[in-house]
């Protein structure tokens, strides 16, 4: 089944327009690469599906489930989750707080005034796993703003994750980051896959992070769908070899 | 936080409550009353509550006074025409001030920033010009008269809060502690969380599955609660309410009690509201232009002091 | 009855055009700097003393033009000195900053010419009514109503075809970019407050020849202000026309089936508008949001 579908999806603003007819599905499971150069509607699209803003045409199916009317936090309801360009923590609270709300919201806790012992035990063991999992453990206590800038990615990471979700979206997670950085953060999303059913869809600039992990890689160029296929396909496919080129030119 | 820092807060709590238990008894040592005792923690509560909405969800709202105001004015008519029970004035007055809070709340969620600040302080004023006008009920702008605060009755004890100074400064101490006990303990919650969430990173909190506008709602509402008991005490405490306790400017001044002690502390706006409050004594005793001075103040604290007393020693502490 | 309604429908038309006065000052601030300025019923009531000082030097028509510059000179070094460092940061501190300085405008100004209320002297040409039948149209009321149009349309006129104007209507849209071209946005707000409170002391000039001088009377109408812009919609400049002339109407009409809720009415207007239209009736989504 497919985790996420989007059928032709169009976004205007005013006289711009950022995607046009965009179709993709992405089946339970995979890894997913959007790539592209500058400019091609690849986080246009990442909004369109997590509910920042409605498409003005199309629709985005969630798990077969239309969700193009949901609110951006119903959407997380059903188990979506997404990290974002620019880095968004709450800096002035701990890393493991920061987790922590994450994962009281994906317990139903949001509005809670009051936990039972248990229930806090558990919210505090799964923010641990957590941390453990994003190797962040050691850090926990620390202020989220006072990380350094590739910690603090990997901690969106990790708060993405506490929320259980079934999708994942990165966007560029290894935006602005240092060589041994991008490697940490590869190995992490390689981790997810590994531990269970994620699907995860990407947007990455680094081609060799691209190369390393997408199962299929989907192109945009323009706000339009240029190409699709596995890394190989991709790689050996001219149009893309030449919407690069002619960016690099 | 380091633990040195910790216990360093742990000790300036207890000082902090050790001060409050035995405030009849220094308070004249140093020129005190009790009476300004009462006052200093009326305040000291309206101006936690609002802090409850300003300093933990990042919501900026100008117009509490409206709803202290309400508190106030519930808790007199009740005394007045209701019923001669303290309790009862208490929890009506909370009620009075609490849902306009609720119902205004609901209308202005959506709005952010300016905005939202511009509309609270519009709305506030609304209740001024009610109470105001209507002379009949609220004895326009000479305020309402004509009720006191009555006994407690404990299971066939009578404690005399009325002419008993002492008396009543501990039933305030008690609702103050019950009011920010409860306070603490939602700050400490997931609900809490979700509000640090919003004033921190409100984009962060709405795409981890926190819908914004309900839970400002919900911080609003109960902030709007709680000020409106203080309120309601604040009508006790000299048996009369009047318009000002519903003007804009009353508004200003819890803001300015939150943001001189410390936003971002607890506290912080309970030490704000001492100090503004016997600042103001102090200055309206000793010169007819008190009111360029307290404005200096203002001016002064926004200028230099933005992280308030508490903030400033706070930095201190962590340093 | 009709005549009644007619009075007061009129009556409220002069009021609400006073209320545009004040809130398109208001409004201009808060459009380019972010900062509500709750020190403009301040400098009203100091735009009016200062006219009532100057008219035995240079008379009423001397005065209204030299008052709300001096008070617009006063409020350019307010923001020079103060307020331009509140910008950008919470908007908490601008209304704290201002809300300091509305406390010492309004006990300076006591201090000065003492808290009684003060006539102010109008001249003869203008004290007449216009005729029997319409005894309640003064030429004076006329006279604000046109004062308060010439401003307004001088204003947009300025706005739009001059440089500055249009440099303040393009910061208030996106000031980085203007920032970014290289223009000097510090000075531009500075001009922009000056701007801003020059229609705040011309109101306080206007104000005092109808109400007399009192140094409480900015709070009063610092409030319609407010409400003025959130009917009209913040960020829009004709919104804060409309929405002034709107309450100052509705409040007129409402004084005369039910006197004593004259006031509250326009914060149930303003309640209205906001459930049917968030965002002020002329006002943008996400403009200041």
């Amino acid at each position: 089944m497919n985790v996420l579908e989007i059928r032709n999806a169009t976004k205007r603003f005013g006289s711009l327009v950022a995607l046009r007819n965009v179709a993709l599905s992405v089946p339970a499971g995979e890894l997913r690469a959007i790539i592209g150069p500058n400019g091609a509607g690849k986080t246009t699209l990442f909004n369109l599906v997590s509910g920042f803003f409605a498409p003005s045409a199309g629709s985005v199916l969630f798990a077969g489930r239309d969700v193009t009317a949901l609110a951006a936090h119903q959407r997380v309801a059903l188990g979506m989750a997404r990290t974002f360009q620019i880095t968004e923590i709450f800096p002035e609270l701990t890393v493991f707080e920061n987790v922590r709300i994450a994962a009281e919201v994906a317990a139903g806790y949001r509005l809670r005034p009051r936990l039972g012992r248990s229930e806090r035990a558990e919210v505090c063991r799964r923010v641990e796993q957590t941390l453990e999992l994003a190797g962040l453990a050691a850090k926990a206590k620390r202020l989220a703003g006072e990380l350094a800038h590739g910690d603090q990615r990997v901690a969106e990471i990790a708060m993405a994750l506490a929320l259980k979700p079934r999708l994942l979206l990165l966007d560029e997670p290894t935006a602005g980051m240092g060589e041994q950085e991008t490697q940490e953060i590869t190995r992490l999303i390689r981790r997810l896959r590994a531990a269970g059913e994620l699907t995860i869809v990407l947007i990455e600039h680094d081609m060799r992070v691209v190369f390393h992990l997408a199962d299929r890689i989907t192109v945009l160029c323009y706000g339009e769908l240029l190409a699709e296929g596995t890394p190989q396909e991709i790689a050996a496919n001219e149009a893309v070899q030449e919407a690069y080129l002619g960016k690099a030119a | 936080m380091n633990s040195r820092a910790g216990a360093a807060r742990q000790a300036g709590t207890a000082l902090l409550w050790a001060a409050l238990l035995l405030a009849p008894y220094w308070l004249p040592w140093v020129g005190g009353y009790t009476a300004l005792g009462a006052r200093v923690l009326v305040l000291g509560l309206a101006a936690m509550s609002l802090n409850f909405l300003l300093g933990f969800t990042g919501v900026v709202s100008f117009g509490h006074a409206a709803y202290f105001g309400l508190g106030a004015y519930g808790a007199g008519l009740t005394l007045k025409l209701l019923a001669h029970s303290t309790p009862l004035a208490l929890f009506f007055g909370t009620l009075a001030g609490g849902i306009a809070g609720a119902l205004l709340g609901a209308l202005i969620v959506h709005l952010r920033g300016v905005y939202f600040a511009m509309v609270t302080i519009a709305f506030g004023q609304v209740f001024y010009y009610i109470a105001f006008r209507w002379n009949s009920l609220t004895g326009g702008d000479d305020g309402l008269r004509g009720f006191a605060r009555q006994p407690l009755h404990f299971a066939g004890y009578a404690i005399d809060i009325l002419n008993n100074g002492h008396a009543f400064y501990y039933f305030v101490l008690v609702c103050f502690a019950v009011t920010v006990g409860v306070m603490a303990l939602i700050l400490r919650s997931p609900l809490g969380r979700t509000m640090l969430a919003i004033r921190e990173n409100e984009r962060r909190a709405r795409f981890l599955g926190i819908p914004v506008e309900r839970h400002i709602w919900v911080a609003f509402t109960l902030s709007c609660f709680f000020t409106s008991l203080a309120g309601a005490l604040y009508a006790m405490v000299n048996n009369f309410a009047d318009p000002m306790g519903l003007h804009w400017s009353l508004s200003g001044d819890l803001v300015i009690m939150a943001v001189m002690g410390g936003m971002r502390s607890f506290w912080g706006p309970l030490v704000g509201a001492a100090v503004f409050v016997v600042v103001q004594d102090f200055l309206s005793s000793i010169t007819t232009n008190w009111m360029s001075f307290v404005g200096l103040l203002i001016v002064l604290v926004v200028l230099f002091f933005p992280r308030g007393l508490l903030g400033l020693a706070q930095r201190r502490g962590e340093a | 009855m009709t005549q009644l309604l007619l009075f007061n429908a009129i009556n409220g038309l002069i009021i609400g055009a006073f209320y545009v006065l004040m809130a398109l000052g208001l409004s201009l601030i808060l459009n380019l700097s972010g900062v509500i300025n709750f020190a403009h019923g301040g400098f009203l009531v100091l735009g009016g003393y200062l006219a009532y000082a100057l008219t035995p030097y240079v008379g009423f028509w001397g005065a209204l033009l030299i008052a709300p510059l001096l008070t617009a000179g006063v409020g350019f070094v307010v923001e020079r000195l103060m307020v331009r460092r509140v910008y950008g940061r919470d908007p908490l501190y601008g209304l704290l900053l201002t809300f300091g300085l509305a406390f010492i405008l309004e006990d300076g100004t006591r201090s000065i010419w003492g808290a009684q209320g003060l006539p102010v002297s109008i001249p003869a040409v203008l004290a007449r009514p216009l005729s029997s039948d319409f005894f309640f149209i003064t030429g004076y009321r006329l006279f604000m109503v046109g004062t308060v149009a010439a401003a307004v349309f001088l204003l947009f006129a300025l706005l739009r075809y001059t440089r500055v104007g249009i440099r303040i209507r393009a910061g208030t849209l996106d000031l980085d970019t203007v920032s970014a071209l290289g223009i000097n946005v510090r000075g531009l707000r500075s001009l922009n407050f000056a701007a801003g409170i020059f229609l705040a002391g011309l109101s306080g000039v206007l104000a005092g020849g109808q109400l007399g001088l009192e140094p409480t009377m900015g709070t009063g109408l610092l409030m319609p202000g407010f409400v003025a812009i959130i009917v009209g919609g913040v960020g829009s400049l004709p919104g804060t026309l409309l929405g002034g002339l709107l309450i100052g109407l509705a409040s007129g009409v409402t004084a005369v089936f039910f006197p004593s809720a004259s006031e509250a009415v326009i914060y149930i207007l303003m309640a209205v508008v906001l459930m049917v239209r968030p965002h002020g009736l002329l006002g943008e989504e996400g403009l200041l949001t």
